[in-house]
């Protein structure tokens, strides 16, 4: 199983949870959550090292790594190492033999001599990776930790960039062979538990349970002057979720869907037509200066006219009520959604564009492979705004002008005195616009997860 | 090429020549100019060569909106509207000043406070404050406080959620390296966490202020007629342009909306003027 050539004996029994702690002193597995830990505290096996015993010898094969506990060894590397200090003593709480760990090159780098009674861990290095594969986050955490320790012995550049190929190779790997969604479960598993752990999810119970009960005693139990005259919690509630509602509106009914359906379809297109214009009209603007100089200054003419102005306008234009909340909601959309492509253009460092010039691209290739990708995380900066606004302003316009739809419900409500559905309304339509911005921001993040890597690596 | 010889000759302060020389001036004006001159053949198109086009052919021109202009720049009760809207603007606008930054400081001092406060906080922002009309409208006794409660809100979440974040992105070094040296919780308070957050606070203001505007709008031509809901709270820019909207004098619309344009876009710049007086350090870039 193993050409090391040591005498071994056992030891007297180091328990579990000595071994951990002693695993816990070491720089790998210092951050391991305690579970995790003590599984690799089983995997790890008590050996009693007399002094002179050869724990391993440069060029074996590498199949455990050892953790001392007690004693010292003599850890001298071979001159093709490269390494800073050829020779060192290592002590409790030092990890040697790691190269046990990289995948392509398993083989002893040093020869290892006891130099006096030494207690060590050995673990074997295939079992510990078979754990990581379960436990990918821990796995990530462990190799890196290997990795920054291995950089503080090897000083040369190319050995560095090896090293690190190492943790992150194997990492890799191990990320192919695992199904993602078992891995993304066990993340949010832990996640949860972190938080539950927490007082996080306490407070904020606490938080909605007061804003209710004021809500409930100050409508239906104290009946204060003016709060009176709003609708109650439990008339609320009763009214969403019954069957057979009193105005008509629940979550069993057919209609409080097509309101639903129906603003979702005007935001949808709107957006959509928002998109497609404010991005092209933006990224022009900023790509080119004439563009910009001329028509810059019409468009921040218009824009502080506020969306909700333009309502009597819209309606002698388009006349009919769809097309007319559609426009509205499209204007709002589309200065978010310009303005911040013309800003995104304008934070791309100009010598990408240069270098791409001089390496011989023409416009239109700085263009594609420039200034779009530069401009898109402002690109959805500007989305998540631009749907933001653009339920903002869907309401005022389903309001004012408009068949359906849940601005609508809202207003028809009050004139027509069904207070409770003024309230239903007014949640879904909370409930539906936060579900839209979620997505928007969901698939920003998918599609650029360079920057969200890069921002994790800024942030550290 | 003539234009520039002869402004190089042209005598008097330097910034105005500076801005006449520039091609940036010339071209902002030219398409300003352009989009005036197409407005205005979108618009009389029926009139000059017999057909209309379709949506430009029914928004009144700027000659005809200039000419009602002129004549309701006189009567008083075009500038009421203005003092009405921007009374009911700076009420609202205060208010959610007066809440927002306090409640936005003990959100990013106290992480308990933050834990009990901020999820209802969120799960409140997302219903636009216009959905609020109705609700105002039943909960407050008069129209006016209902309009300027929703006034309120849309610049509360703007201002809070920029109070929060301005507090979050301060460097964490800040905090340690004041602690170290002995600094107690007001002194971190006073000398850090305040200076952190004044640039979030104005821009959270200025927004917030764009953002009232569009509210004060809308609750003006909701209760002040627009809709079914009815209502005695007239008056306002918002309520100028849908009374003109209802009277069929369309010039008069656009009047009201370049007007609110102008309100908007003034009280806009005022807190950006401020804030940048305010924050001198941000200046030096």
């Amino acid at each position: 199983m193993t050409t090391d050539n040591s005498k071994t004996g056992v030891g007297q029994g180091l328990d579990q949870a000595a071994k951990a702690a002693l695993l816990r002193e070491t720089m790998p597995f210092k951050t391991v959550p305690d579970a995790t830990l003590r599984r690799i505290a089983d995997l790890a096996k008590e050996e009693t090292l007399p002094a002179g015993t050869r724990l391993y010898n440069e060029g074996d094969r590498a199949d455990d790594l050892f953790v001392i506990a007690s004693g010292k060894i003599e850890h001298a590397l071979g001159p093709e190492a490269e390494a800073s200090k050829l020779v060192k003593m290592v002590k409790r709480g030092d990890v040697i033999g790691w190269a046990a760990l990289l995948s392509t090159k398993q083989r002893r780098l040093a020869t290892t001599v006891a130099e006096a009674d030494t207690q060590i861990l050995r673990i074997n290095a295939q079992k510990l990776r078979d754990l990581f594969q379960n436990d990918q986050q821990t796995g990530d955490m462990v190799m890196s930790r290997f990795a920054t320790m291995i950089k503080e012995d090897y000083t040369l550049p190319d050995w560095l960039a090896k090293t690190r190929s190492i943790g992150e190779g194997t990492v890799a790997r191990s990320e192919a062979e695992v199904p993602v969604s078992e891995s993304r479960l066990a993340l949010l598993g832990y996640r949860l538990g972190l938080w539950v752990k927490s007082p996080k999810p306490y407070l904020m119970i606490t938080g909605f349970t007061a804003v209710l009960l004021f809500w409930h005693f100050s409508v239906d139990v104290f009946e204060w002057p003016r709060f009176r005259n709003m609708p109650g919690l439990v008339e609320v509630i009763t009214e969403w979720l019954s069957r057979d509602p009193i105005y008509g509106l629940s979550v069993w009914t057919p209609e409080y869907y097509t309101h639903i359906i129906v603003s979702i379809r005007r935001v949808f297109i709107a957006f959509l037509l928002a998109t497609a214009l404010g991005v092209t009209l933006g990224l022009f603007m900023g790509w080119s200066k004439g563009v910009r100089e001329f028509v810059f200054p019409v468009f921040e003419t218009l824009r502080p006219v506020p969306i909700l102005a333009w309502v009597p306008l819209a309606i002698i234009i388009f006349f009919h009520p769809e097309s007319t909340v559609i426009f509205l909601t499209f204007l709002a959309s589309f200065y978010a959604t310009a303005l911040n492509t013309m800003l995104g253009v304008d934070s791309i460092d100009e010598s990408y564009s240069r270098a791409a010039s001089c390496l011989g691209a023409n416009k239109w290739q700085v263009f594609r492979h420039v200034i779009v990708p530069g401009a898109l995380p402002f690109i959805f900066t500007g989305l998540q705004i631009s749907v933001g606004v653009a339920w903002f302003s869907l309401v005022a316009a389903e309001m004012v002008s408009g068949e359906f739809g849940l601005g609508f419900v809202i207003n028809t409500s009050y004139t027509m005195v069904k207070y409770p559905t003024i309230v239903i309304g007014m949640i879904t339509l909370g409930a539906v616009g936060y579900t839209t911005s979620a997505m928007v921001r969901m698939l920003g993040d998918h599609l650029m997860q360079w920057r969200v890597r890069e921002l994790a690596m800024g942030g550290r | 090429m003539s234009a520039q010889v002869m402004t190089h000759q042209m005598p008097g302060p330097g910034r105005l020549r500076k801005m006449m020389t520039n091609q940036r001036f010339y071209r902002a004006i030219t398409g300003i100019l352009v989009f005036i001159i197409l407005w205005e053949v979108g618009a009389r198109s029926e009139q000059w060569a017999g057909f209309a086009f379709p949506w430009i052919g029914l928004v009144p021109p700027p000659t005809a909106v200039l000419g009602a202009w002129s004549t309701v720049f006189v009567e008083s009760s075009y500038w009421m509207s203005w003092l009405q809207s921007f009374g009911r603007v700076l009420a609202g606008f205060t208010a959610a000043v007066l809440l927002g930054v306090p409640l936005g400081l003990a959100m990013a001092v106290s992480r308990t406070f933050n834990g009990l406060a901020f999820p209802t906080f969120e799960v409140l922002r997302p219903i636009p404050p216009l959905a609020w009309v109705p609700a105002a409208i039943i909960f407050w006794p008069t129209q006016e406080m209902a309009i300027a409660f929703v006034t309120f809100l849309g610049a509360f979440y703007t201002i809070v959620i920029n109070v929060v974040g301005g507090a979050k992105s301060i460097d964490i070094r800040y905090f340690q390296a004041a602690q170290s040296m002995g600094s107690n919780g007001a002194d971190i308070f006073r000398r850090i966490i305040l200076p952190g957050v004044m640039p979030s606070i104005f821009l959270g203001a200025a927004v917030g202020m764009g953002i009232t505007w569009e509210v004060v709008v809308a609750a003006e031509m909701i209760s002040g007629g627009g809709s079914q809901i009815g209502g005695t709270a007239g008056g306002g820019l918002g309520f100028f342009i849908w009374n003109s909207y209802l009277g069929g004098s369309y010039e008069l619309i656009v009047v009201g909306m370049i007007s609110i344009g102008i309100a908007g876009y003034l009280c806009s710049s005022t807190i950006r003027k401020t804030g940048t007086w305010a924050t001198p350090w941000k200046r030096l870039r």
